[in-house]
């Protein structure tokens, strides 16, 4: 799926982009609860809520990467404890398979991660997103085929940089 | 009375007394050795069917779109009979909607090369599981190469060869959807790739849609597909699709307990609707 | 003037030189007209590749312009052209036809399409003539003579051993002009090909006038399993759908090939479907080939090139249908 041959043609400056999709009951809350106690994990990870991991689509996934992601990271709360009962149990096995066919189809198993991560581990959810990044920093840049070629016509100046900047203290 | 002869007679027999509305098996096509699918609503058309070792189409996928013009009476080898159980267990239609005249199935071949099928050549069941009455005798259990040898030949491969490999078969996709229209797995009423607003999938053909729409395609049907190889015989681009497929199979075998879908109306396992509490844990 | 066939891959490689010349080859299992150059191995005696050469005229998926969002936050535009100079070498007659019924879809009757003119203004075409034919060739029966392509820029008719050239515009005279290394002045006799697959087309446009209800519809599409192959692999075939991929604030508009197989082909804003089964679609695929298109534009959709007969996954057969339109008896 990617091809790993970027030959150390990292471009300067590049940090990983990466998204996190967390469930809301569980992992949303344990991310809400890091920035509560004021952990510092990199913000190479973008959070976005989905209601229970159960919902999480596989298309998601491969959508993501096409748009320019270079890991995904999918948390729901530990089997047991979902909110609609039985909804990671699902997610957990889509996923087992669903990982197996992206690895199979070429895709390092670093980039997509699975974590079960309940709201009273914000610890966990700093460390694992910590690990995360550090995994897909070391595989460098997912060279896929995108949808929109890049272009050479000047960047529009917008709030893109703000999500790009990484506070060194994370980073070093 | 060969296998055909039976099946002219029992289809005209049918089509007369009303117990089926359509009937539903192969004709002779232009070409040597060509067939191709009939459907028939008159009794008189009854000698147009044949049934020979050329008949390459499964006949499930069509009782979906001819269901509505009463019941269907159809010619079942092992593919189209599970292709049925299929149907009938995605509640697509009624078992008793549909009359199942079984045939063993040799293995068909390809019309040019005389040669047997890739996917007749992987077959595990080439007898009916599930009909009204048997035309013939059944045919003798084919010696089905290893199931997932193909898949273990892929897997072998190093991770970039993966990539790459891959990478070029999605590069070859033309995007004709001709795998989903002919699986009778594929029963949506509305394809995610038909759904233009929700805009699923980008129309570009590019490796990047393709393979979105390849991967998806395995994940729906991944734990119903019933292995009849049809998908990977209409691509006119040759894709490898079974290697997907049975893939996905593999896996579910290995983690959820073996299975092989569709083999009886009572038994329609589908790993991913269901779950076990201690279900293989990798995520902690 | 002949051209021997031994020295046709030198004159590819002159060919190649400043152009990109493209071949029928098979690549990576698919037979297409595919770029020449390392790797691809010309096949001249393959009779029809899978993929029809409209792609180099008509790409799948082709960028039209992107677009994005300046700091006053005025949209900017730019527009993609990637036509380049290119050689087919190698098209087949019925091919050709279809570049013929191509030009006068997208320039003619008051609309020209620019992205279509570009290409084509900058394409030479070499055609080879066919000295056998594969089953599914039904060309001779449309009206394509398997060793003529009068549109052609080159002719060149297979004799067993050479092709006999002719330059047939002013393109293609320019072009074999600089030939001279690989050609000798001789003669040579085209031999002919014979054709097993015949259809009559006599009467069959206007019979079609009055077969909108007939009952071969129903016969015909309720085999049919609405997949766009038959499209996709027809040399003729030319329905597109534009449509755009946005991040953010930029995006491209890009236009793709589509087919009228499709359900979401006709869907229309408000959810309303002109043909909303199986039946009016395939309806409308056969009455293009047939019948629309040659009310408009005086000749036949259909080329005989025989790809959908070859490749259609049930076997549903043109040339069946033609028979069976013939054959009909109101």
């Amino acid at each position: 799926m990617s091809v790993v041959e970027n030959n150390g043609a990292v471009p300067e400056n590049w940090e990983p982009k990466i998204i996190a999709f967390c469930c809301h009951w569980c992992t949303y809350t344990g991310a809400d609860l890091a920035g509560l106690n004021r952990m510092n994990y990199p913000a190479n990870v973008r959070v976005l809520r989905i209601p229970c991991s159960g919902r999480m689509n596989p298309q998601y996934v491969i959508e993501a990467l096409n748009k320019g992601c270079d890991g995904v990271l999918v948390c729901g709360c530990h089997p047991g404890d979902c909110h609609y009962v039985t909804g990671n149990y699902y997610a957990r096995r889509r996923m087992l398979i669903f990982k197996r066919l992206l690895e199979y189809e070429g895709l390092e198993p670093d980039r997509f991660q699975v974590r079960w991560i309940s709201g009273a581990e914000a610890g966990k959810f700093r460390d694992t997103v910590m690990s995360v990044v550090e995994q897909v920093r070391a595989l460098g840049p997912l060279n896929l085929t995108r949808e929109i070629p890049q272009f050479e016509l000047p960047r529009v100046p917008d709030d893109e940089g703000a999500f790009d900047a990484v506070p060194e203290e994370v980073t070093a | 009375m060969t296998a055909q002869d039976i099946i002219r007679t029992r289809a005209k027999e049918l089509l007369e007394s009303g117990e089926v509305a359509t009937f539903i098996g192969w004709e002779a096509g232009r070409f040597e050795n060509q067939t191709t699918p009939l459907v028939i609503t008159d009794a008189a058309d009854a000698d147009k069917l044949v049934f020979n070792e050329y008949c390459v189409n499964t006949l499930a996928k069509y009782v979906r779109d001819v269901i509505p013009r009463g019941k269907v009476g159809l010619v079942v080898r092992g593919c189209d009979s599970r292709g049925i159980i299929r149907l009938v267990a995605d509640k697509v239609i009624k078992r008793e909607d549909v009359y199942l005249i079984g045939v063993g199935c040799p293995g068909i071949k390809d019309r040019k090369t005389g040669e047997m099928l890739k996917k007749c050549a992987e077959c595990r069941h080439n007898n009916p599981p599930e009909f009204d009455e048997m035309a013939g005798e059944v045919a003798e259990k084919p010696v089905a190469v290893e199931r997932f040898a193909e898949v273990a030949e892929v897997e072998a491969m190093a991770q970039p060869d993966r990539s790459r490999y891959f990478e070029s078969v999605y590069a070859k996709c033309i995007r004709c959807y001709a795998c989903r229209d002919v699986c009778p797995c594929c029963t949506c009423r509305e394809c995610f790739v038909d759904q233009r607003r929700e805009n699923w999938v980008g129309k570009q053909n590019n490796v990047a849609e393709n393979r979105f729409y390849g991967l998806t395609r395995v994940m729906h049907i991944g734990d119903r597909c019933i292995e009849c190889g049809e998908c990977e015989r209409v691509c006119p681009m040759d894709l490898p699709l079974m290697k997907l497929n049975r893939k996905v199979i593999q896996d579910m075998n290995d983690l959820f307990g073996e299975f092989e879908s569709s083999l009886s109306l009572e038994d329609t396992t589908e790993p991913l609707i269901e779950y076990r509490l201690d279900d293989v844990e990798e995520f902690m | 003037m002949i051209l021997n066939k031994q020295k046709v891959a030198a004159l590819l490689d002159h060919l190649s030189g400043a152009r990109d010349v493209f071949v029928p080859a098979t690549v990576d299992g698919v037979a297409k007209f595919a770029r020449y150059g390392e790797g691809v191995q010309p096949d001249f005696g393959m009779v029809n590749t899978t993929m029809p050469p409209k792609d180099l005229l008509f790409p799948q998926t082709q960028k039209m312009y992107h677009f994005d969002v300046d700091a006053n936050g005025s949209y900017r535009i730019h527009e993609y052209d990637e036509s380049r100079e290119q050689v087919v070498f190698g098209i087949r007659p019925c091919d050709m036809r279809s570049i013929v019924c191509m030009d006068e879809v997208f320039l003619t009757k008051g609309f020209v399409d620019e992205f279509y003119a570009n290409a084509r203004d900058k394409l030479l075409t070499v055609c080879v003539g066919c000295a056998q034919a594969a089953e599914t060739c039904f060309c001779d029966s449309m009206g394509v003579d398997p060793q003529m392509a009068p549109n052609a820029d080159v002719m060149l008719q297979d004799c067993g051993d050479a092709y006999l050239v002719l330059a047939q515009t002013e393109k293609g005279e320019a072009e074999v002009a600089e030939w001279s290394a690989f050609t000798e002045e001789a003669d040579a006799q085209p031999v002919t090909c014979d054709l097993t697959l015949k259809v009559d087309m006599e009467g069959v446009v206007d019979k079609l006038e009055g077969m909108y209800d007939a009952p071969i519809w129903d016969n015909l599409s309720i085999k049919c399993l609405n997949c766009g192959t038959c499209t996709y692999v027809c040399p003729t075939c030319h329905c597109f759908d534009i449509s755009q991929d946005m991040r953010r604030k930029d995006g491209i508009r890009f236009r793709c090939w589509d087919s009228c197989m499709f359900s979401e082909y006709t869907m229309m804003a408000g959810g309303h479907n002109p043909r909303p089964e199986k039946l009016e679609r395939v309806r409308n695929r056969f009455m293009h080939k047939l019948n629309f298109f040659e009310r408009r534009y005086g000749m036949s959709l259909c080329v005989g090139c025989g790809r959908c007969v070859e490749k259609c996954p049930v076997a549903l057969d043109i040339t069946r249908l033609i028979d069976e339109i013939g054959a009909y008896d109101a």
